[in-house]
């Protein structure tokens, strides 16, 4: 049995569904009918419009009727990952340079067998 | 050559071809300890003179080999080892270990009253790590007797092994002529290694086969670490050819193998096969 807090919720649920603009007419009739009589779901429906303009903004579209989402370029992806991939490469290189293969880093005659006579 | 360094060096001949003169390989593998150094293992090989000893050591991560020989300079004896190591670096990405092999020599001079510790993962690994201690001796015996090997394992969740490895000087050779399921009387001969060639005569089915045969050693180990152990020292080759009066400028061939009393053939020009049979001699 859903109580009272489940039911808020999933009308907090509702308001971002609405704001994104994926209800249907009767749902957002049935919002709008619980937005009358609920103060905190019309105070948190504020916020979040609140919250989607300074978003709007900060991408430099404040009017916009949804929140303009982030796009990368093709090329600025291909670019970024050419650059990852040689950073890579060289510091692999650079690693086998100063460190050599896989192993202990102990000088070969330090790791050698020795005589010592008595 | 200077006659001083000269007249040494015939000594030390003559010393190390001394008859009857035993020599002993004295080995303990020691843990140190804070309290008291702990014996893992002991052992000797002893024999004659030009007896060697092959050490291993194993542990999860590395494996250590060593061959130990010695030549005696009068009251002080050169130790001469091979080393083949194998250190485990690392896991390939397909999951498998990687190894890296380290092939090296070590030679010490020092007194047959000393004793020498061999430190087979080097002097300056971490505390704890396992040496060896040896100890030569030589005492003058009745007669060269074979090569003896004595080893106690004390700690037996340590791979350790002490070996004398012993180069065949002669060998026994149980030569037969099989033709389909027909087979000649066995013929034993002793040959000494790098002899002039014997002539051996073979029946079968009343025809007589004339062979030279002689022994050698084989003339190169088939891997380094063969080499360096001398994983190959009982392994002697036949050399067949025919007799100088007969028509056939080629020799016949060669079969090499070890003094294990196991058959190796060679097929003969004439149609025949030669079986070998290699064999350590008999007690002199």
């Amino acid at each position: 049995m859903a109580g009272p807090e489940t039911t808020h919720q999933q009308w907090l649920k509702q308001i971002g569904a609405e704001l994104d603009g994926e209800l249907s007419l009767m749902e957002r009739a049935a919002l709008a009918k619980h937005l009358a009589t609920c103060s905190r779901c019309a105070g948190a429906r504020a916020s979040q419009l609140e919250v989607r303009v300074a978003l709007a903004r900060s991408a430099g579209d404040p009017h916009a009727f949804v929140v303009p989402r982030p796009s990368i370029r093709a090329g600025t992806l291909t670019l970024w990952v050419i650059v990852a991939l040689a950073t890579g490469m060289l510091g692999g290189w650079l690693a086998n340079r100063r460190w050599g293969g896989p192993g202990s880093g102990a000088p070969l005659e330090d790791t050698r067998g020795t005589i010592v006579v008595q | 050559m200077g006659l001083s360094s000269f007249s040494s060096l015939l000594l030390a001949l003559a010393s190390f071809q001394g008859p009857g003169t035993r020599l002993t390989y004295r080995v303990r593998v020691i843990e140190p300890a804070s309290v008291e150094p702990r014996v893992l293992a002991s052992g000797a090989v002893s024999g004659p003179l030009d007896n060697e000893m092959r050490l291993t050591l194993r542990t999860d991560s590395a494996e250590v080999e060593a061959l130990f020989h010695l030549t005696p300079f009068g009251d002080t004896v050169s130790l001469g080892a091979e080393f083949y190591t194998r250190r485990r670096v690392g896991r390939s990405r397909r999951g498998l270990p990687l190894w890296e092999e380290d092939t090296y020599r070590r030679l010490v001079r020092l007194a047959w009253s000393d004793t020498a510790r061999i430190y087979p993962f080097g002097q300056n690994r971490r505390e704890g790590s396992a040496f060896v201690e040896l100890i030569l001796e030589r005492r003058f015996a009745g007669g060269e007797g074979r090569s003896a090997e004595r080893f106690d394992l004390v700690d037996s969740t340590r791979d350790l092994r002490v070996e004398a490895v012993v180069r065949p000087r002669r060998a026994r050779v149980i030569l037969n002529l099989v033709r389909g399921d027909t087979v000649s009387g066995p013929r034993p001969i002793d040959l000494v290694l790098d002899e002039p060639p014997r002539v051996v005569q073979l029946v079968l089915r009343g025809r007589a086969t004339t062979l030279l045969v002689s022994v050698a050693r084989p003339s190169e180990a088939r891997s380094p670490r063969d080499r360096a152990l001398a994983l190959d020292a009982d392994v002697l080759c036949l050399r067949v050819a025919p007799p100088p009066a007969a028509d056939a400028p080629q020799p016949f061939g060669t079969v090499c193998g070890r003094l294990n009393n196991v058959a190796r053939q060679l097929p003969l020009p004439t149609g025949d096969t030669l079986a070998a049979t290699f064999a350590w001699p008999g007690a002199r």
